[in-house]
């Protein structure tokens, strides 16, 4: 009986609005963002238990916010607007090199090197300015097809990375590395200050894409999505609707590749953001639940945790397997869980929290 | 004009003589189809124009070809004094035509609320940026038409859903929900796609009043198909009859009653 709205009346509509209604709920959002962005970082600091070692912190839990907000992206495109895409990878990938190029300055126009902030917002409006572009199919073309479409930006960003030297610098290894971190003047080198940097960009992407989706924008994509023709009828555009949801879902992927790239990889390669990334993050949100920005957590926290604990439960249980096995019964496993979800949860695991709220409110009186 | 002061305001109705929307010489084809044919009539402001007829007689694509989903090959239409070959829909929605449909198509990921909310969004205002930050004009975008909503949320008594997703909705309550949607576009001319199908006698009571209501207290002109002939005799000010596209009976409701062609196409007369 502690988890209910009883008693908390909403006297204005600007209170019915807010993003937790329930006081519950807000108090344990304060709570876990105090915990993410105090309690975590001074647990590492003092090498407190998971962080004994920098692994958890940068094979684990750097992925996770920099890929939940990939997640964020994408889902703004399939979950909300109903655009089916499978270039988020491209899309990651054109965060990544432009903002590349803008924080080594692009000599040919004369442009000195940007603040890393700066090069990173405009790596994510280069990749918004190509998900437009991209996106134009979508005026066309629907599911399936625009896949198909989108399938085809993932190719050509991959063939352009690779082969048109520019964007390298000319390096002939063809890999990259990132430029000097410097966030406001102040170096970011250890594991502990890149996980504030993705953390901040995480918590402030997510709120900005929050606000849109359930604002004036946010309804239009999703009345897109519900039924294009009524949509229509109603005066929403669907040219203004799917070329916005392309914008803002790409700079969101963009900005997060770019984190992708200077924060986990330092250095990298176009391999990083081939089409196994783009399927990895439609999982992700598939999973985690289509329209919803929890979701994009909770898919991105379960594709990543599950091969660790592929790896480490066999092994407690003392039966070990290899490497090999383990990523062969990953796909296994994605692609049962995906069938399942599709079929009997299309909302996915949001969904699933939600319905456990739900309960949670009733109890401990079901009826 | 807000909502309540409608409702305290107007209470006769104010039927006038003014044309809002004149169809002439309408023709729509679909391949060898020819969904209308040559067909011609006015819709007054502030009236109650029902539109009957047998199913495939053309009444939907009627429908569609004056919000401009469809373009008829041949003939004008002339809303609010200005006549076009061909309506655009976005168009016919920001001058005010709105509608709802035979098959329900609400948006049914979303709330009561969220659905309704949609049809203002020709009347918001705030950019983009404002929405990412939901403060300045867009919060105050989103209070003033929630309040707007909110009206019509009492007015068509579906309170106790505002935050259900439609997709749960019976049918019943999921047609009223396409009425509010349609209402919150605050509309001049209101198309209602046999709003009463598929209900039954007490959801279908609350209809017409609903119509009524809507047609009295908010002064908007309506459009209705409809079937159940003892609502169009009720509701309606003049109806215009349809059959295989042409038009053959148009009146009020005394006069199309008694019109033998009408009897002979409801009562499947031999040709
Ligand atoms: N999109 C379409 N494509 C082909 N034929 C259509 C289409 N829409 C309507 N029709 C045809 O036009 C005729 C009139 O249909 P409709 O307007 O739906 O009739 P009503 O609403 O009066 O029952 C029917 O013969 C129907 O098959
Ligand atoms: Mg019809």
């Amino acid at each position: 009986m502690l988890y209910r709205e009883t008693g908390q009346f909403k006297t204005s509509y600007a209170n019915d609005m807010v993003i937790f209604p329930i006081r519950q709920d807000r108090i344990g959002v304060y709570l876990l963002l105090g915990f993410a962005f105090i309690v975590l970082p001074l647990m590492m600091a003092f090498h407190v238990a998971p962080f004994r070692t920098d692994y958890f912190l940068l094979a684990i839990l750097l992925p996770f916010l920099i890929l939940s907000l990939a997640a964020i992206g994408v889902n703004i495109l399939v979950g909300y607007c109903g655009q089916i895409s499978l270039g988020s990878g491209a899309f990651m990938a054109i965060g990544a090199y432009m903002a590349y190029k803008f924080g080594t300055g692009i000599s040919e126009i004369g442009l000195p090197p940007m603040p890393i902030v700066i090069a990173i917002l405009l790596g994510g409006l280069s990749a918004a300015f190509f998900g437009v572009l991209f996106g134009l199919p979508s005026l066309r073309i629907k599911g399936l097809y625009l896949a198909v479409a989108t399938l085809a930006a993932q190719f050509f960003f991959d063939w352009v990375f690779l082969r048109v030297k520019w964007f390298t610098n000319y390096a002939p290894s063809g890999s990259v590395s990132a430029p000097e971190l410097k966030f406001f003047g102040y170096l970011i080198a250890t594991p502990v200050e890149k996980y504030m940097v993705a953390l901040s960009f995480l918590t402030l992407f997510a709120l900005v894409a929050k606000n849109l989706v359930r604002g004036n924008i946010g309804r239009q994509w999703m009345a897109i999505r519900d039924m294009d023709i009524a949509a229509e009828l109603m005066g929403i555009r669907p040219l203004v609707a799917k070329l916005s949801a392309f914008a803002v879902s790409s700079f969101i992927i963009g900005i997060a590749g770019a984190l992708w790239a200077f924060l986990r990889l330092g250095t990298w390669e176009p391999l990083a953001f081939d089409i196994n990334r783009s399927l990895e993050l439609l999982f992700m949100v598939i999973i985690g639940g289509l329209g919803s920005i929890l979701g994009s957590f909770l898919g991105a926290a379960f594709i990543l945790m599950l091969p660790i604990f592929l790896t480490v439960l066999p092994a407690e249980l003392g039966v070990p397997i290899t490497t090999e096995t383990v990523s062969h019964l990953q796909n296994v496993i994605f692609g049962a869980m995906i069938c399942f979800i599709l079929i009997k949860e299309p909302l996915g695991f949001a969904r699933l929290w939600q319905i456990g709220k739900e309960k949670l409110r009733m109890w401990p009186f079901p009826y | 004009m807000s909502a309540t002061a409608a409702i305290n305001s107007a209470d006769t109705r104010a039927v006038t003589n003014e044309v809002l929307l004149a169809v002439e010489n309408v023709t729509l084809r679909f391949g060898g189809v020819t969904a209308i044919n040559g067909v011609s009539f006015d819709i007054r402001k502030g009236e109650i124009r029902a539109i009957i007829g047998p199913n495939g007689a053309g009444k939907t694509s009627m429908l569609n070809c004056i919000n401009g989903f469809y373009h008829p090959q041949e003939g004008r239409i002339t809303y609010k004094g200005e006549t076009r070959q061909r309506m655009r829909p976005h168009v016919a929605a920001s001058q005010g035509i709105a509608r709802t449909f035979q098959n329900v198509a609400l948006f049914n990921g979303m709330t009561t609320l969220d659905n309704i909310m949609t049809g203002r969004t020709l009347k918001m205002s705030a950019n983009i940026f404002w929405q990412m930050l939901r403060l300045g004009p867009a919060l105050a975008d989103e209070i003033k038409h929630r309040e707007y909503c909110e009206e019509i949320i009492d007015f068509l008594e579906i309170e106790a859903i505002r935050k259900t997703p439609v997709g749960r909705l019976p049918y019943g309550l999921q047609k009223r929900v396409e009425l509010a949607r349609a209402l919150a576009m605050q509309p001049d001319l209101l198309l209602l796609d046999e709003p009463m199908a598929g209900m039954n006698l007490e959801e279908k009571q609350d209809m017409c009043r609903f119509i009524i209501d809507v047609n009295k207290t908010f002064g908007t002109t309506i459009a209705l198909i409809e079937h159940d002939m003892g609502v169009v005799m009720d509701l309606s000010d003049r109806v215009v009859v349809l059959e295989y596209g042409r038009k053959i009976a148009d009146g009020t409701p005394d006069e199309v009653k008694s019109d033998q062609k009408v009897i002979d196409a409801y009562l499947g007369v031999s040709h």
